[in-house]
């Protein structure tokens, strides 16, 4: 069996004492996007968090690996240089400092000197253009004072510059207007269809289906109340859109009496 | 004059080291250099003596109290000298011209000047190698200028003395240095003047007054720098005035040794529809007490002031501002920038005052202080005195710890935690840095910090 995937095993998390994840396992195969989807306070961003290495995480049991390395215990930069990459639900602001210079830190972090300053510079301004942004975006501080929609933009521009193995989308598409969701979709599409990122791993977590139509997922799973309880092909997520989550709710609940 | 003197002279703060003072610096306005009287120094000796130290109730954990001040060992001298007949002397790095400049940061010189002096501790050499004087401006030590340009030194010597403290007072009875900067009316720089003071020699005591004048409509930058490594006691003062129309910037890099004291009170007088703008950097010294006074006594006139310092170690530097809008229609902003790591030790009094007339006036007051450890402690104590109607006063302060949303959002991009503090803790001061003057100006204080950063020990927070 291969250990390629970004896998997660038996995974129970807590916060703050309270058992939010009873169990997961979950993989996300290279190549492919994998829409995670569930009610609000299923454990979606608690997930994500995790993965990432959010310290008010307890990792009660399992594990997450990324292409065979256990990547739980590690420091969140370890996981970013394994090739993991988290857009935020909520991104947070870094007053101070600027895109550029963020965008220029991170990518040297994540991936040393392997570009020169020139060709650097063009990736960005050709991820810009890909994304619609102004390229005076790079002058503003981190997230200060941005909108949803380019803070969204922002996340996208970093997956673009850091090219990760597997990206997990935490809630991408909330707060976003159709244009900036279109921007969304086609930002991670045009990655795929790159040499680098075609075998780019996606974990799109979502709790409405209009993502997907921009962003199509080739497997979905429905998370409940801290466990996947279904998964299925895309037609599960045409399923949740028309019927919601109640159903699939009613369903366990007569599953497990 | 022999070299020997140099180094003789023992300083404390006493009767007989102020006579001993007069009789070495000779009166003011003779050929002796002194810019002080026998009797203005007797004067402000007594004041000395007299006033309270300042600071708050002392044991509220402050590692340093102004009332206990040891002077023990110091020493200082007034000679004046050129670089030609700069005695060799064996401890000093300043035996030649050469070695001299290895002492001092360059890339802060290099910058084209309009003028400038250097003083190696209170002695005063010449003016920096780099850039000719700009013609129209007159940049000299303080005690030439009383002969050459009594009137105009007289029309702003005094604005610091006005509301003079315990220190103010000592920098006056024991003034050794200082410098005069005139930009007439209508004349504006690009580049800045520099005022340089290159702390050599450990132990030594130096009191500079610094004077500044320009005339309606004048533009300049003036940089004050404090180089060097050695341990110097360093008190004294800066008196601004501006005609009406005028902008001054007006900078301050501190970077004395690591056991260097400090004590620096600066004051500026803006004339009608002039801008002064302070830039402090307090970035060296064991302890270090920084005064900034604005007056605005003149319509329309405007008092900017950035300040910042990043105390590591064992470092304590005390900020005060204070801003005072006497008459209506003048604004006032003051943004400041304060953090401390490791046992590092601060407080920022910011004061803004609107008198009874000063009806219109608009003032704003912003202070954010940054605790990067357990050992750290910054107190900020913004005050407004409110006399007028009709105004505008803003006022906000926090103190805080580094945002851990931020520290969690830079990992998660791979960057290290260690490189993650250093660069959300250096982007913490760009509000203050920002309104420094001079792409290269900000960039060097931007090198410190780092600096600063590398040398602090203990970042847990």
């Amino acid at each position: 069996m291969s250990t390629r995937g970004l896998v997660v095993t038996d995974l129970r998390v807590a916060v703050a004492g309270n058992e939010i994840l009873k169990g997961i396992n979950l993989t996300v195969e290279p190549g492919r996007v994998h829409a995670l989807m569930g009610p609000n306070g299923s454990g979606k961003s608690t997930l994500a968090f995790t993965m990432a290495g959010h310290p008010g995480y307890e990792v009660l049991s399992g594990s997450v690996t990324l292409d065979g390395e256990e990547i739980l215990g590690q420091a969140p930069d370890k996981r970013a240089k394994a090739g993991l990459f988290l857009s935020f639900q909520y991104p947070a602001a870094i007053p101070g400092v600027s895109v550029a210079n963020f965008l220029r830190t991170a990518r040297q972090s994540v991936r040393p000197d392997d570009l020169t300053p020139a060709k650097f510079r063009a990736l960005v301004f050709e991820k810009l253009d890909a994304l619609d942004m102004d390229s005076a975006f790079l002058g503003r501080y981190v997230n200060d004072g941005f909108s949803g929609g380019e803070k969204k933009r922002l996340e996208m521009l970093q997956m673009a510059i850091l090219a990760p193995k597997y990206a997990v989308l935490d809630e991408t598409d909330s707060g976003l207007d159709v244009d900036a969701l279109q921007a969304v979709g086609q930002s991670a599409q045009s990655l795929r269809a790159t040499p680098e990122g075609a075998d780019m791993g996606f974990l799109v977590i979502t709790h409405y289906p209009r993502i997907l139509k921009h962003l199509p997922a080739d497997v979905v799973h429905v998370l409940v109340d801290g466990r996947i309880v279904k998964t299925g092909g895309p037609e599960l997520a045409d399923q949740i859109e028309r019927e919601g989550y109640d159903k699939i709710r009613d369903e366990v609940a007569a599953a497990s009496v | 004059m022999s070299s020997d003197t140099l180094d003789a002279l023992a300083f404390a703060p006493t009767k007989a080291a102020l006579e001993d003072a007069i009789s070495y610096l000779g009166d003011a306005g003779t050929d002796s250099g002194s810019a002080v009287s026998a009797d203005a120094r007797r004067a402000a000796f007594a004041r000395f003596e007299t006033l309270p130290a300042p600071g708050d109730r002392p044991n509220r954990g402050w590692r340093h109290d102004y009332a206990k001040l040891k002077f023990d060992d110091l020493r200082w001298s007034s000679e004046r000298m050129t670089i030609a007949t700069l005695p060799s002397r064996p401890r000093p790095v300043a035996s030649n011209t050469d070695e001299l400049d290895l002492s001092i940061d360059q890339p802060a010189l290099a910058t084209e000047n309009a003028g400038g002096l250097f003083h190696l501790g209170s002695t005063f050499l010449d003016h920096p190698k780099s850039g000719a004087t700009d013609a129209r401006v007159t940049v000299m030590p303080l005690s030439d200028a009383l002969r050459a340009h009594p009137e105009l030194v007289q029309s702003a010597a005094g604005t610091v003395a006005k509301r003079g403290d315990k220190f103010t007072a000592l920098a006056t009875a024991f003034q050794n240095c200082g410098a005069f900067v005139h930009v007439p009316a209508g004349v504006q720089l690009d580049a800045p003047i520099q005022l340089v003071f290159a702390h050599d020699g450990d132990d030594a005591a130096v009191f500079p007054h610094i004077v500044v004048v320009l005339g309606d409509g004048a533009r300049a930058t003036v940089i004050e720098r404090h180089e060097g490594e050695a341990d110097a006691f360093i008190c004294g003062i800066v008196d601004v005035v501006t005609g009406a129309n005028a902008r001054l910037d007006y900078v301050a890099v501190q970077r004395a040794g690591e056991g260097a004291r400090s004590m620096m009170t600066r004051a500026a007088r803006s004339g009608r529809d002039a801008v002064v703008a302070f830039h402090i950097a307090e970035l060296g010294g064991v302890l270090v007490r920084s005064v900034v006074d604005a007056e605005l006594d003149a319509e329309g006139a405007r008092a900017e002031t950035s300040a910042l310092f990043f105390n590591t170690g064992f470092q304590h530097v005390d900020l005060v501002t204070e801003t005072r809008h006497a008459v209506g229609n003048t604004t006032s902003d003051v943004v400041v920038r304060t953090a401390a790591s490791d046992r590092g030790q601060g407080r920022f009094h910011g004061n803004i005052i609107i008198e009874p007339k000063a009806h219109g006036s608009d003032a704003s007051l912003r202070d954010d202080a940054l605790l990067l450890s357990k050992g750290s402690h910054i107190d900020s104590v913004p005050a407004l005195e409110i006399a007028a109607n009709d105004v505008k006063a803003f006022h906000g302060a926090t103190v805080g710890s580094l945002d851990a949303d931020a520290l969690f959002y830079a990992s998660s991009r791979g960057i290290p935690r260690g490189e993650a503090v250093r660069m959300i803790a250096l982007a913490f001061f760009e509000p203050a840095i920002s309104r420094f003057p001079g792409d290269a100006l900000r960039d060097e204080v931007r090198t410190a910090l780092d600096r600063k950063i590398d040398t602090a020990t203990d970042l847990d927070a």
